[in-house]
């Protein structure tokens, strides 16, 4: 009895957590495109709220990390760091061409991406810039992932 | 013995509780709701904050290393207890889990002590946001306690023929048998008060400059991941139904003898100052800046409140 209701609690969880998608943005030298596409999939017209989705201030409060921008010389470190900051689990989706592939930058000596180089890229929306509909396609994909995440870490 | 397991029950469950949890969160999700279909969009289920609660269970609980541990723990705990223990004493028509003979004096102070852990908690994060985002929170304090102490005065003196009466039961009484004080002309300045005060007091959106999330990273909340997030975040819902139902309780207390009218009708009044207090200025309104809220409260809200409580001094 007291076993079932335990295993309920977490199924609810797991449920949960595919259903509350806290976004945290961060712009690893980015030239604004792609964080302006992301912020157009926020708004009312988009509506990533339907999906439960959040823009938050803090890693901290984040389920989906959200990076654009192909990884400056500057940017690296900070962002490695933020990212040991977010709480398990939680799901990385770079947003646009230059954090999967370095793009037009590929080369430069102040480029140090792609991001999977530091971090487990969980989901990769390409474009450039990717439209809103194709963000949003990507939180719901990692929306699927993070669930599973979450069933991995109380089996 | 059976009016013992009367107020258990009252107090676990109906009133109490239960109730509670239950209203909160649907009262927030509704708010969320409505605030998406008067910017012409689908929104979250209702269900989101019940959902958003159980995900931040789920996480992993991060303590910085310059965080206070004990203190950055215990503080979301007190809080959310402050605020449930709060919801005890709202009245639905005449039923409450606890009544006593000051109510409103312990409401006044639990739910100062829920902005306190709030303040608490963010000073032992050891982050300089949760710092700016505590002083912040301050600020919003010391702008709306006068006007809701003002408001409570008010309908304390009307209900308490001379002397001032803070018996949530009594005021319930007095509305019962003159009618809601909404009705009442010389309270609607202090009714306009009380509605400006909820949502700098819970914390909702245009005043919510303690967790500016794109200004100050959450601020208060800054370092709070994992299950002291969840009951933060609890802490939030509940306080929105609390003062929705103080609101209720002060002004708009409608007893049809039915307790299951009285339930209908004080669901349906949350929900209604809910929207004109929450959602509306939510949808409307962007987030004032720190200064702007505290003229705002001691020029206007204040004002409104004392024009009330001078009215009713002088016997109107």
């Amino acid at each position: 009895m007291l076993f079932d209701l335990d295993k309920k609690i977490n199924e609810a969880i797991d449920d949960a957590a595919s259903k509350s998608l806290w976004l945290y943005h961060i712009n690893a030298g980015s030239c604004n495109g792609c964080d302006i596409e992301i912020v157009a999939a926020l708004t009312p017209r988009y509506d990533a709220e339907r999906l439960g989705c959040k823009l938050t201030g803090s890693p901290r409060q984040a389920d989906i990390v959200l990076v654009s921008g192909p990884v400056t010389l500057q940017s690296r470190d900070r962002l490695i760091r933020t990212l040991a900051q977010v709480p398990e689990p939680y799901c990385l989706v770079t947003v646009g061409s230059c954090p999967c592939s370095g793009n037009v930058f590929k080369g430069s000596y102040a480029v140090c991406g792609p991001v999977d180089k530091y971090r487990h890229v969980d989901v990769s929306v390409a474009g450039c810039t990717p439209k809103p509909e194709a963000i949003m396609a990507g939180i719901a994909q990692a929306a699927a992932i993070l669930k599973e995440k979450r069933k991995g870490m109380h089996e | 013995m059976i009016g013992f397991i009367q107020s258990v029950l009252n107090i676990l469950l109906l009133p109490g509780l239960a109730f509670t949890l239950i209203a909160s969160i649907l009262l927030a999700g509704i708010d969320r709701v409505l605030v998406a279909r008067m910017q012409r969009r689908v929104g979250p289920p209702v269900l989101q904050p019940l959902y958003d609660v159980l995900k931040c269970l789920g996480k992993e609980t991060i303590v910085p290393r310059k965080a206070n541990e004990k203190v950055f723990l215990l503080a979301p705990a007190v809080g959310l207890i402050s605020v449930l223990v709060t919801a005890m004493f709202l009245p639905i028509g005449n039923v409450s889990a606890i009544r006593t003979n000051a109510d409103m004096i312990v409401i006044l102070y639990l739910l100062t002590l829920a902005s306190v852990t709030l303040i608490v908690g963010s000073a032992a994060s050891g982050s300089p946001f949760a710092g700016v985002g505590l002083s912040r929170e301050m600020v919003a304090m010391i702008s709306y306690e006068l006007p809701l102490v003002m408001v409570m005065l008010t309908v304390g003196f009307v209900c308490g023929n001379g002397l001032a009466t803070f018996s949530l039961a009594k005021i319930g009484a007095y509305q019962a048998a003159n009618g809601p004080l909404l009705l009442n002309p010389v309270l609607w300045p202090a009714a306009i008060a009380l509605l400006f005060v909820i949502p700098c007091e819970v914390g909702q959106q245009p005043f919510d400059i303690d967790e500016a999330e794109t200004e100050i990273c959450e601020g208060v909340l800054a370092e709070y991941s994992g299950k002291p997030l969840a009951q933060f975040k609890m802490m939030h819902n509940v306080k929105m139904y609390v003062m929705s139902g103080l609101f209720c309780a002060l002004f708009l207390n409608i007893q049809t003898g039915f307790f299951l009218a009285d339930i209908l009708i004080y669901c349906v009044s949350c929900v209604l100052v809910t929207f004109v207090s929450m959602s509306v200025p939510h949808a409307v309104t962007a987030r004032f800046r720190v200064e702007q809220v505290f003229k705002f409260y001691w020029t206007v809200v204040t004002g409104c409140a004392a024009l009330s409580l001078i009215l009713v001094w002088i016997g109107l």
